[in-house]
């Protein structure tokens, strides 16, 4: 009795959770109502199948008990009551297949009026590409990627003057626009995935991958990584905003192309390019923004003389000594909001000196600020 | 499912079908060591399939060259030998040394099957015999192909992890599945030259001397897919 | 049927060791081998088992564990995993029940070499010990273990934004070749004795389930895992000597890697080729036990014994044709969608035909609730959730939103975490007996049932729906007050603190399991032979525990398959597979 109350609950209670419980898809924001209503006919199909298996297993368990010198029915097998069953499953199979592969055959061919995205993926940040007037990307390889180039970038490709570089995490889309995610790693797998939009795939490298879809909802999703690239995967987080066409507009303007982005590099003295690339090739920048972002670490723009919060509520400026404990000793000090997850390194002098010109050159206001004395 | 207990003219389908519905054995008469060796293989096939299969996808989908192999296997006749002068100059011979190793693989597997035989005839002393002329054919295909190997390492610069004339792949694969393979030929040999030692010894006096059909199992396997690593990386 | 030929076994007489380092330590007898089988992957598993604490308790309170930063965590995902999938459950159900139930059942005196299957063991203990040894190491060295997650996916696995990355990834990739080789030695054993060393009157439609799930399993290991052998070779290589399988060319964390033109892609074909077989290889031999336990608890026939036979087999060999399904959105070509979305839902039919079977058996029962039949029944409802679940996942467009999120992570413990270990422990239960000579506590054991089915199963449950709110796996915080905003609704965050709570009563109540082991050993209930009243052979030894060689001087003879329970005209409800048949019958 016990036991075949607890199965009955089990069953009931699933199904009980399913109705009242909040959670469930977040509202869908692209269209792909497809995809939701084969999990509903999923569901529906699964649910009842569920639950007569459930409520049977409990009655009977509760209904043939042990009762000692009474025999069980012996009946080895019953093909019949086997085949009709093997067909009602057969059936149940293909009613939930048939809308999934309708709406995967839809998901694989993307219509011909759909707009480029390129978006490439690093640990642990995203960027994005947008192939400009012509329409048409500039050839990029991983093999060309440098500083300047962080995208790879083909010299010399006249299809990629035009195109447009976003370095920041956000990136805009017109509502309404059948839009083409094309996907580019330069490390590891990653995966593109705003679960408003319910599409993903992941990005590989050697490969562009792509998916489509059409927004349908206007609003700022938060763009998750769902393929497990080390040890900042939970922190690699993009921002897309789906806004009307006229805002779109406005921000598209606002970007720069592959050919301005040439032109507008600021030139830095050797020994911060020194500190650059001691900082590139230590891997700062995978938590270290050089543009105000927020990523796993503090933002090394405006870094240098400023003043800056702990978590135990104490204060500093930003000078050698902090610098250089932090890079040796990261745990000892924390800024206020930050977790310790940076692993110590152990830099020269020569090395933490041209780091320190380095961020001397990433500060962008226009009065210097005052240098703390203990530089020389 | 060599020897059925089936009565006479009976169909292989049913004799199947009946040998799997019996009791005790499926495969009648067929000795334990034999039917695992059997399904060893069948493992070791996989592993294989795996590796050649890997090579396959690779070398179809890799942008950079690939070195062809008539040129790169190739073997220079030499033009003089022991100070007499035979040719103008070196001749370049495509997969010579390739085809001398695999006329001395596909040799040993001809002396281990009439080692194979004399077991059945109860031959102690031909099996030995057959068994380390086998083992010996064997040592000298990996000696050939250590020759081949440092050939290609001194010689072209290949490695596993460089390859001058294109792409790296060459090299990984090429090095990686010959010496899988190599293993299992030395494997082989050492496994020969024990089981030959042991039946000289009268180990096995008292059984009709399956091991040594066993053993040629695994020999023959190793040579067969030598065939498959052959045409896939010397021919293709 | 014909009975005429003499099993082999019969002729040879066995080698009985003589010392006590040759009787329990390298010991070459089945059923020693299977309890240091079971031992170990048991006490591998309560490792894993801390893990999982460890990882939970960070997901519902961030920050409360000092010094388990991303790296730990990671780590741990990827050793738990591991651990579980393969150290565990793979050498449990057929180290440990293939060992103990293949020679048993068959009627075979042992394994038919046994020195063989006491390597297997012997390499299986090394290579814990090389995917363990990573622990010691790591209090005196920088060695980390690996956080590349269970399905160690290039080219994330070798790069430095991993942990473990250079030392750790080579012990679990070295570790799991050994294991590879002696999983082979084992389960050539196990293949051989089941089609080989039968005893008289025994064919392969008279063998009990169980025999069948752990031969089919066997066959699927012995193909699927030279893919993991041949993948780990190869990320060996790409790690040790710089070659460029499964390596393009990338710019890892700012500096530019050697590699070009390798595929990722390749690895997750051939590690999904080892992977998917790999769900089966643990689930077959579950099917099997609790096939054995829902029939001779219920006192009834398992219902459609052939239909169960043919059920695995074509689940076996479907098994090797889906292995893409794990890769809808790995980037591979859109087409292959098609094609393992339709095998993946055509495999659901005969496992919901085992599921049928297997609930039609308690129809017109006579079902005594002891232990194990309870371990068997909520197998059974945590199956079908776990395999319905399994139906979201396999069906391609809803794999797109619903793949690396918590719906994934509560699926496969469902039906491949859960579901075989409420087997192992059904199946511990029901032949402790035979093997001790004692029986198990049954106070304790109901209630170690209740705890760990209840508990597991208001862990897994709710987890779908954090799944469908897109909580992704993998992620080291995912909760209220970690450094990133979330996205989901903060109620999820109290599933996630309940959740916890839950995992971490069910890992206590292991402890019960283990007393309960340990305090029967020397104090239990005496058992009779037969205490179950079961008919396949094991039951049939003349001594409990079994002797080495099991039999008397002649191994027993088989007149009927394993079901025979309330045949009408026999005094007791169940006939026993050694009992002739009546000449009338």
């Amino acid at each position: 009795m016990l036991v075949a109350l607890i199965l009955l609950a089990v069953v009931l209670g699933s199904v009980a959770f399913n109705f009242l419980s909040p959670w469930t898809f977040l509202e869908l924001g692209s269209n792909w109502a497809l995809i939701d209503f084969t999990v509903l006919v999923t569901f529906v199909i699964c649910g009842v199948a569920f639950v007569i298996l459930g409520v049977y297993m409990a009655w009977w368990v509760y209904k043939y008990k042990y009762v000692p010198g009474r025999l069980s029915e012996y009946e080895p097998e019953n093909p019949k009551l086997e085949a009709r069953l093997t067909i009602v499953t057969t059936i149940g199979v293909v009613v939930m297949l048939a809308p999934g592969l309708v709406a995967w055959d839809q998901y694989v061919r993307v219509p011909p009026d759909a707009t480029e995205l390129e978006v490439n993926s690093e640990q642990w940040k995203w960027s994005y590409r947008l192939p400009g007037e012509d329409g048409i990307f500039g050839h990029a390889h991983n093999k060309y990627i440098t500083f300047e180039n962080p995208m790879g970038i083909m010299e010399g490709d006249p299809y990629a003057e035009d195109d447009i570089i976003i370095t920041s995490q956000t990136v805009k889309i017109p509502i309404d626009r059948k839009v083409k995610v094309l996907l580019r790693s330069k490390d590891v797998l990653h995966d593109f995935w705003v679960p408003e939009i319910r599409a993903k795939m992941d990005s590989v490298p050697g490969m562009v991958t792509y998916f489509w879809f059409q927004p349908t909802l206007l609003g700022e999703f938060d763009i998750l990584c769902a393929e497990l690239c080390g040890r900042g995967h939970h922190t690699m987080r993009g921002e897309m905003h789906v806004v009307s066409l006229d805002e779109y507009e406005t921000w598209l303007d606002a970007q720069v192309t592959w050919a301005e982005m040439k032109a507008g590099a600021i030139p830095l003295s050797p020994e911060a390019m020194q500190g650059r690339s001691v900082a590139e090739s230590n891997g700062c920048f995978a938590c270290h923004s050089l543009d105000g972002t927020r990523m796993v670490g503090p933002t090394w723009t405006n870094l240098w003389g400023s003043t800056v919060q702990m978590d135990d509520g104490t204060s500093l400026v930003v000078d050698e000594a902090y610098v250089r404990e932090s890079i040796a000793e990261p745990g000892a000090k924390i800024r206020e909001g930050y977790s310790s997850e940076m692993t110590p390194y152990e830099f020269s002098d020569e090395d933490i000196a041209s780091v320190i010109d380095f961020l001397k050159s990433q500060i962008q206001e226009e009065e210097q600020v005052e240098q703390p004395e203990s530089v020389e | 499912m060599t020897e059925t207990t089936a009565p006479g003219n009976e169909s292989i389908f049913t004799a199947t079908a009946r040998d799997w519905s019996s009791d005790v054995t499926t495969f009648k008469g067929v000795p334990w060591g034999k039917a695992m060796m059997w399904i060893f293989l069948v493992s070791d096939t996989f592993i294989f399939t795996c590796f050649l299969v890997s090579y396959m996808t690779v070398r179809m989908t890799v942008t950079d060259p690939w070195p062809n192999p008539s040129e790169v296997f190739a073997l220079a006749i030499p033009n003089e030998l022991f100070g007499l002068q035979f040719f103008e100059s070196s001749i370049p011979v495509p997969l010579l040394l390739i085809a001398i190793m695999t006329f001395v693989l596909i040799s040993s597997s001809g002396t281990m099957a009439m080692a194979v035989n004399m077991g059945y005839q109860r031959n102690k002393k031909g099996v030995v015999l057959l068994m380390v002329a086998t083992a010996l054919l064997g040592m000298t295909f990996v000696g050939m192909q250590i020759f081949e190997w440092s050939k290609l390492i001194i010689d072209e610069e290949v490695a596993a992890w460089q390859n001058p004339m294109g792409a790296a792949q060459f090299g990984s694969f090429f090095f990686m599945v010959t010496g899988f393979h190599g293993l299992h030929v030395s494997a082989g040999v050492a496994y020969l030259l024990i089981v030959a030692w042991r039946v000289g010894r009268g180990h096995y006096d008292h059984t009709n001397f399956e091991i040594v059909e066993i053993t040629g199992l695994y020999w023959h396997f190793v040579d067969l897919v030598w065939v498959f690593i052959f045409a896939l990386f010397y021919l293709w | 049927m014909a009975t005429a030929e003499i099993p082999y076994q019969e002729t040879v007489p066995l080698h009985h060791p003589k010392t006590w380092l040759g009787k329990y330590v390298f010991s070459q007898d089945h059923k020693v081998i299977a309890v240091q089988y079971g031992i170990t992957a048991m006490a591998v598993g309560l490792v894993a088992l801390v893990l999982s604490w460890l990882m939970r308790i960070q997901l519902a309170f961030p920050g409360l564990l000092e010094g388990f930063g991303p790296d730990e965590y990671l780590s741990a995902i990827t050793m738990h995993g591991m651990i579980m999938v393969i150290y565990l459950l793979t050498a449990f159900l057929l180290g440990a029940f293939g060992n103990f139930c293949v020679p048993l059942m068959c009627g075979a005196r042992d394994m038919v070499f046994p020195f063989v299957n006491m390597l297997s063991y012997w390499v299986y203990l090394i290579s814990v010990i090389l995917l363990l040894v990573v622990y010691p190491l790591m209090l005196f060295t920088d060695v980390a273990p690996t956080g590349a997650g269970w399905t160690l996916y290039p080219p994330q696995t070798i790069t430095a934004g991993t942990p473990g990355a250079d030392w750790g990834i080579v012990l679990m990739l070295a570790s799991l070749a050994i294991f590879i080789v002696a999983f082979t030695m084992g389960g050539l054993n196990y293949i051989t004795t089941i089609l080989q060393a039968r005893t008289r009157g025994m064919t392969l439609m008279r063998m009990p389930l169980t025999v069948w799930g752990i031969f089919i399993a066997t066959f699927l290991g012995l193909i699927a895992f030279p893919a993991l052998f041949v993948s780990a070779v190869m990320m060996l290589l790409d790690r040790l000597i710089g070659t460029s399988f499964f390596m393009p060319a990338i710019v890892s964390l700012g500096q530019k890697l050697e590699y070009s033109g390798g595929q990722p892609l390749l690895f997750q074909h051939l590690f999904w080729f080892f992977g998917h077989p790999e769900v089966y290889i643990v689930a077959l031999p579950a099917f099997g036990v609790v096939s054995d336990l829902i029939s001779v608890h219920a006192r009834k026939n398992i219902f459609g014994y052939r239909m169960m036979v043919w059920a695995i087999v074509a689940i076996g060999i479907l098994s090797l044709i889906v292995w893409a399904h794990h890769m809808y959105v790995a980037g591979m070509h859109p087409y292959f969608g098609f094609f393992f979305a339709t095998t993946t839902l055509i495999i659901a039919v005969p496992t919901a035909i085992k599921v049928y079977n297997w609930t039609l058996t308690l129809w017109r029962a006579n079902i005594k609730l002891t232990v194990p039949m309870l371990f068997a029944l909520s197998f059974v409802l945590t199956f079908i959730m776990g395999g319905i679940t399994g139906l979201f996942l396999g069906n391609v467009i809803i794999d797109i939103p619903l793949s690396d999120t918590y719906f994934v992570v509560a699926h496969f413990h469902m039906v491949m975490g859960v579901s075989p270990i409420l087997a192992i422990f059904g199946g511990i239960y029901h032949w402790y007996p035979k093997l001790t000579g004692r029986m198990l506590n049954d106070t304790v054991g109901k209630i170690h049932f209740y705890f760990t089915f209840i508990g597991t199963y208001v862990i897994y449950f709710p987890m779908h729906y954090l799944g469908f709110v897109g909580v992704p796996r993998r992620y080291y915080e995912t909760a209220l007050g970690g450094t990133f905003p979330d996205f989901y609704p903060p109620s999820a965050h109290y599933l996630n603190i309940f959740i916890t709570i839950a995992a971490l009563v069910v890992g206590i109540a292991q402890l019960l399991f283990i007393y309960n082991l340990v305090h029967s050993y020397f104090k239990g209930e005496k058992a009779s032979d037969n205490p179950w009243g079961a008919n396949s052979l094991e039951w049939r030894t003349p001594q409990t525990p079994p002797s080495h060689g099991n039999w008397d001087e002649r191994l027993p003879t088989v007149h009927r398959w394993a079901y025979d329970f309330g045949v009408p005209g026999h005094d007791t409800d169940h006939v026993p597979q050694d009992v002739p048949r009546k000449e009338s019958a």
